[in-house]
This record gives structure tokens, sequence and C-alpha cells, in this order.
């Protein structure tokens, strides 16, 4: 534990990423599907010579432009900083093993905002075909983007036997190409791809409703063609889903069907009701789409757009906190947990001690070094996954009990496939037991207050 | 008038034309077509407040489905308790039916409060659509007692409690108590014989007087169609926009139903209603014990009254007070008849808006002082 830790009250710093991250996949995969959006409306519309349409596109470009970059981009750079105080280990694994896929994905992005720039300005000041050539570019340097970042994160969940083989050898850069396709890369990808196409739609149908004055004859005729969007979701997402199920291991199956008959708290149940919420939502868009967009184009408000988009912004959500909690008790499948410990580390941690080397060892004390080291990645003291409710009616000793089987991990522990062992000597696990009793007990010192940051 | 003549799109899905021809001819489904087309529906700046009617029947019909599904399993008497503890955390799915039904019970009185208001201010209570406001008061009152008598079955020591203190309320007045204990509570304690009276209630009595009321209001809305605000019916009928119900109302109906009912999934899914601790009777009070929030307004007004005037007499002026915004509301039609803008008229929306406000003040100080 040679990183500071990051506290944050209430949401946890968990939450600091899915929140980012969340509102980031919006916004760039919009930035996907819109660019190849952008790209087939401008060919439609001067293969018709149509103006009119033309100035529809170029009105949506405005928006695409300032949407995409600039709340895709801060969001994105957010993303580097939230995880990398959230999880340093986990980054800095990712790091080491993908630099060389990052600096594509750099290289990508940047000619992607460049372009969506230039294609922006460039309207009426540039020829016709080179204009359309930017579109194209554009939808290309966009799509490569969502190639390889699909590449790591998919490699998370599913690294691939080939470079667990080499895992912890310094040799893990050597299996880059068998870790970047790895098991879930091709579902993924489809997945992924659909919801682009998705939310180009979506996205495009917030302009289109708002289509008044001398463009409003056009109204009806655009919303009908964003709609259009949603058709490769509607006919495909179930088939691609079943495909990228039976993909992921198969615990990870099991935590999606955990929820399915109780709502008991510390089971991970969540995930399958976030996974209920994805398909509820996805199927509700899908329908006021039909109904409202498709069939009565006219009567299709702001406000309706709006409504579709804040569906689409709970089915990403509901589907991004599903995809990141089967992963569970992993940030890197069979590799590292979500504390950051390393599976190879825990005999080592065991016998020498997890707060051994640590910096902070003389600014606060070993239980609450041991606390902010593997408890605070998932657990606040009083918020989201509230250590203090946790803990609630456990005296001392029960304290211990559960400290004690989340460190043997049993084979009857019912945290053995969604918490990370507890590791540390005996010592140190005693002293987080005297940590977390004096936090459940009346005046006990909360971590926020006793301690900002250990930064 | 919004447009609606647009070319059916390519790929429309159709009823195969024998099969519909066949139910046309038995079903007069063309004479029910023609007469949602010829039927029209204001639009205007509050068309907005015209989706909450529709949306409380919504989430009745949520209640109804998923209160049909928890009486496969559960079972009122001494066993309510661990039937309902069954239903969430052993039943597949058991705790998205009885988080649905929850969530969608205080939705539905959320939207019939909205759509209440939404009528008062609009003075769609005025003639002749009289009936249709009574019909819907009724229909507020049998919600309120929906949720309360459906809050006591899981029996777990929130609405044990709560219960208990809400049947203290009745019992005070005069002459009430042996009523309240013989019919209502069946014994001096709540019990499981409460629990069965509840659940009779709640699941048989309530439904055969909600029904048929539903019914005739719903009729009723149909017969004088929608409403409209004063200063839109004093413009003249050239300047009034109106849109056809079928297709173009009728699917932004439909449009705010899936909203609607995203959002009890929302709701049910995210935040699923947990159980409690068993009721222990003889276990004391647990603090802050208070009613659904939708009773809170009015727990608050005894609680305050009570103060200013301490004993029975408080008991009953809180009582009395709460029993003329009732009389009020019941007659209103009577008092504020026929004129939009004249002095009964803007007394009206006044003492609404005093209504309004204090329901909302009453229930944030109510959770404040908890």
């Amino acid at each position: 534990m040679n990183y500071p830790t990051w506290d944050v009250p209430l949401i946890g710093s968990v939450w600091v990423i899915g929140a980012i991250a969340i509102f980031h996949v919006m916004i760039s995969q919009f930035a996907v599907g819109g660019g190849l959006y952008l790209a087939l409306a401008e060919q439609k519309a001067r293969r018709e010579g149509r103006e009119d349409w033309l100035e529809v596109i170029r009105r949506h470009s405005k928006f695409f432009l300032i949407l995409t970059g600039v709340f895709g981009a801060v969001s994105g750079v957010g993303i580097w900083f939230s995880i990398g105080l959230a999880s340093p280990e986990s980054t800095s694994a990712l790091i080491h093993n993908f630099v060389f896929g990052w600096a594509m994905e750099w290289c990508f992005f940047f000619v992607e905002i460049a372009t969506a720039a230039v294609y922006y300005y460039t309207w009426e000041r540039v020829d016709a075909k080179t204009h359309q050539t930017l579109a194209w570019l554009y939808a290309g340097t966009s799509f490569c983007t969502l190639v390889i970042i699909n590449g790591i994160l998919s490699f998370m969940l599913t690294p691939g036997d080939s470079w667990l083989a080499v895992a912890g050898t310094g040799h893990e850069a050597s299996r880059f190409w068998e870790a970047f396709f790895n098991p879930t890369y091709w579902p993924s990808l489809v997945l992924r791809s659909l919801v682009c196409s998705s939310l180009a739609g979506v996205w495009a149908l917030v302009t289109a409703s708002q289509l008044d004055g001398p463009l409003e004859a056009l109204k009806a005729e655009v919303i009908r063609w964003s709609a259009r969007w949603l058709v490769p979701s509607f006919l495909l997402m179930p088939v691609a889903f079943f495909w990228y199920l039976s993909a992921i291991p198969a615990n990870s199956r099991q935590l999606i069907q955990a929820g399915v008959s109780t709502i008991g708290s510390g089971l991970f149940t969540q995930v399958t009701r976030a996974a209920l919420v994805s398909v509820m939502t996805s199927a509700t868009i899908l329908a006021i789409v039909y109904f409202l967009a498709w069939r009565n184009p006219m009567d299709f408000k702001l406000g309706h757009s709006v409504a579709v988009l804040f569906l689409a912004f709970a089915a990403t959500g509901a589907t991004e906190h599903a995809r990141e909690m089967i992963r569970k008790p992993f940030t890197v499948s069979q590799y590292m947990y979500s504390d950051g410990v390393r599976r190879s580390q825990i005999a080592g941690f065991n016998q020498a001690g997890f707060t051994t080397d640590s910096p902070w060892s003389q600014s606060m004390s070993q239980g609450e070094l041991m606390f902010r080291g593997q408890c605070m990645n998932c657990h606040t003291v009083d918020g989201y996954r509230s250590m203090r409710r946790l803990m609630r009616n456990r005296d001392r000793k029960a304290i211990g009990n559960m400290l004690t089987v989340l460190h043997d991990t049993p084979a009857s522990s019912p945290y053995r496939n969604f918490m990370p062992p507890l590791v540390g000597t005996p010592q140190e696990i005693d002293a987080l037991g005297d940590y977390l009793n004096t936090m459940v007990g009346a005046g006990g010192p909360a971590l926020a207050r006793s301690s900002k940051s250990s930064h | 008038m919004a447009t609606s003549s647009f070319p059916e799109p390519k790929g429309a899905l159709k009823w195969p034309d024998g099969i519909l021809k066949w139910m046309d001819e038995r079903l007069g489904l063309t004479e029910l077509a023609e007469f949602a087309r010829h039927k029209t529906v204001p639009q205007h700046k509050h068309s907005f407040w015209y989706y909450w009617g529709g949306i409380s029947l919504l989430f009745f019909i949520v209640q109804l489905f998923t209160g049909i599904l928890l009486l496969v399993y559960y079972r009122p008497g001494k066993e309510a308790f661990d039937s309902v503890r069954q239903i969430t955390y052993d039943v597949d799915f058991g705790w998205l039916i009885r988080s649905a039904h929850s969530w969608s019970a205080n939705l539905m009185v959320f939207a019939v409060f909205v759509h209440m208001f939404s009528v008062f201010f609009m003075k769609a209570y005025q003639k002749p659509r009289e009936f249709g406001w009574w019909t819907g008061l009724a229909l507020l009152g049998a919600v309120m007692v929906f949720g309360f008598s459906g809050y006591l079955l899981p029996m777990d020591e929130l609405s044990y409690f709560a219960t208990k203190v809400g049947l203290q309320i009745p019992s005070m007045i005069p002459g009430m108590s042996g009523l309240v204990n013989d019919l209502v509570r069946g014994g001096s304690q709540v019990g499981e014989a409460t629990v069965q009276r509840f659940f009779a209630l709640h699941a048989v009595v309530l439904p055969l007087l909600f029904l048929p009321l539903l019914g005739i209001h719903l009729f009723l809305v149909q017969k004088h169609g929608n409403a409209l605000p004063p200063g839109e019916a004093a413009k003249p009928a050239s300047e009034r926009r109106t849109i056809p119900f079928f297709p173009n109302f009728f699917a932004q109906d439909l449009a705010m139903w899936l909203l609607a009912l995203n959002i009890v999934t929302i709701l049910a899914t995210l935040f699923p209603w947990d159980l409690g601790k068993q009721a222990d009777p003889l276990s004391p009070a647990p603090m802050g014990i208070h009613p659904e929030w939708y009773f809170m307004s009015q727990f608050q007004l005894l609680k305050v009254v009570g103060r200013w005037i301490p004993g029975f007499a408080g008991e009953i002026a809180g009582m009395g007070l709460f029993t003329a915004v009732l009389a009020f509301l019941a007659i209103v039609p009577l008092f504020d008849r026929d004129t939009a803008f004249g002095r009964r008229a803007r007394l009206t929306t006044w003492l609404g808006v005093l209504m309004l406000g204090g329901m909302i003040g009453l229930t944030i100080w109510g959770y404040a002082a908890l």
C-alpha cells in the first residue's frame, strides 16, 4: 500500500468514477454513432440534392461538436483523474500492459476531436466532396477509439488464459494482442456498436424535435430517419446480449442471477436489479420511439426527446454498473482484486504484513490503514455500502469472526465470490477489528472526521 | 390544430385483414375507432395536467396486477410476517412484485393528489362535471384507506406501531372507541384479528367499492370530455387548439404510461422495499414512529393543534379542522358554480392554494420534527 488513499464521504470514490464514467459513456458512444450518423445523413442529403437537409445537419453538427468536444473530452479526462486516485494499483497495471493501446487510442482521439471541429467550421467553406470526406474521416477515427478502448475494458473481465499465464512475470506486454482480443472482445464490440447506433438516434431526436420555423416541414422526415437508428439495436441486441453472456465467466453469470430471489444485502443482488432496469428502460425507449417519434413525428416534442434521453441515461448507467459489478471481486479478473491486491501477493501480505511498507504508518493507526487499504475502495463509513450499517448489531467478537471468515475464505463463506480475501498478519486483522468496533460504537471516529485524507 | 396527416410509415404493423374484419363484425371496432378519431382533446399550455388521471389509473392497474400476484404467497394472520419475509427473500422476483406494489401505491397517492389539485385549479368541478368531482373525491378517500390498510399487512415493527397510533386517533372521538375495537381492530390491541380485517378490507371490500366508482368516474370523464382551464375557456373558439384523441393524444398518453411504468420499475429495482423486524407487541415503540407521507400533514396538524389546545379539546379541534377541509372539498362545486373569474371563483382558488401550501408545509414540518 504505497499509494495514497482517497476518502470521498457518503458516495465513496467508486461512485465518483461511476458517475463520471456513465456520463462519459453516454457522450462518447454518441460521438461514435453520431459520427456515422453525420456522414450518412450528409451523403443522403447531397445525393438527393436536399439543401434543407444540409441545414438541419449543420445545426446538428454544432450540437454534436459542443457536446462531444467539450463534455465528452472533459469527462474522459475526469475518468483518468478519478481512477488514478481511487484505484491507483489497477490503473498502473492497465497502463503497464496497454500503454501501446492507449497511445493508439489517443492518436485516433486527437484526429477525431480535430476533425469534428474542422467539420463544423468548414460548412460552406470547402467543396462538398472534401466536407463529405471529413465526415467519413471523423466516423472512421471515432469508431477506432471504440475498437481500442473496448479491448481494454473487456480485458478487465476476461483477460484470457494466455495473458494470465504470464501475469506477474513482467512479460505481460508480450501477450498484448491475446489480452486485447480476449474472450469477450467481439460480443462486447457488437453490443457497444449497437448502443452507439441507438444513441446516435436518441441524441438526433433531441435536435430534430426542436425543428421549427422554415425547417418545421422537415421535422417528420428527420425524426423518422433518426428513429431508424434504433432498429439495429431492436433486432440484434438480444442476440448480442446472449452471445456476451455465454462468453463471460460462470461466476459472473451467477452474480447476474444472485438477485432473482432476494434483496439480501452484501450479496451483490443489485446486479440483477441493474440488469432489469437496463432491459426495461431499453424496451421503453424502443416503444416510445416507435409509438411517438415514428407514428406521430409532428407531435414529438422536446419534452419527449428529453424523456427518451433520460431513459437512455438510465439504461446506460444500469448496464455499465452491472458490467462493472459482474467482475467482482476483481478489477482484473483472476489477477487483481478490487482493493488493488494481486492474487500473487496474498501469501506475502499474510506473512510480512499489509501495512509494513506503508509511508503513513506513523500518521494513522494500523487499523485505519487496513481500513483505507482494503475496505475503502468499495465501502464508506456512513454512505454507500456503509460500514457502520453493515457492522451494526455486531459486538467486537462478531466483528472479529467476520474478519476471520473474510481472511480464511472458507468454501462456506457467502462472501467468497463477492469480496476480496482480507490479507494481513493476525495482528493487523486484530487492529482492523478494533478500528471497526470503535467506528460502530457510540462516538466512534468517523473516518472523514478523524483524518480528512492521507494525501 | 396539430397535424396528423402524415402518410402511414412503411412497414407499420397491421392486423391481417381477415382477422380484423372478423373481429370488427363482432365487436364494432370501426365504430369505436371512428368515435375515438372524432373525439378531441384541448391543446394548450396546461395540457400536461391532463395526463395525471391516466397516470393514476396506470398505477392502480399495477396495484391490481401485483396485488393478485402477492395473494399467491401472502398469508394473513399469525403467518403474515413470515409470508412477506418469504416473498421478499425467497421467492423468485417476489421482492420485485412487492416493491412494485409498494412503490406504485405511493406513486398512485401522489398522482391522485396531483390530479385532484389540477382538476381543482382548472375548475373542472363546475357544471356539468360535479359528479366527476365527487366520484373523484370518493376515489381519493378509497386510495387513502387502501394505503392505510395495506401498510399493516407485512406486520413488521414500523407498520405495527404506526397502525396502532393511527387507530388511536379515531378511538378518541366519543362513541367511536367501541366501533373501532369491534369493527376495525378486532379487539383492544392491534393483532392477528386486525391483520385479517385489514386484509379483507384491502383485498376484497375496497376493490369492490373502488372498481364501480372508477367505472362511473371514467364514464363521466368520457361523457363531458376534458375541461378547459378558465384562461383558455375565455378565448374565442377559433383560437382554441385541439388534437384528435386517437391516435395523437392516445400515443402521448401511452408514452406517459410507459414513462410512469419505468419510474415504478427503476424505484422498485434500485430501491426495493425492505422488511423491518417482526412486530413485537410487548416491546416499546421504536423512536420516530410516524405515518406514511400522505398522512403526515394530517398527523402534524393534529400534533400542532394539540399543542395549542391541550387535551381532548385539542384532539377535537384538530379533527374538526381536518373535517372542515374535507367538507369544503365536497361542497366546492356547489359554492363555486359556473363563473371562471367571479368573487367566489377567486376565493376558491386562494383557498385551494392555502390548502396545497398547508399540506406541503405540514408534511415537511412533520418530517423535520421527527
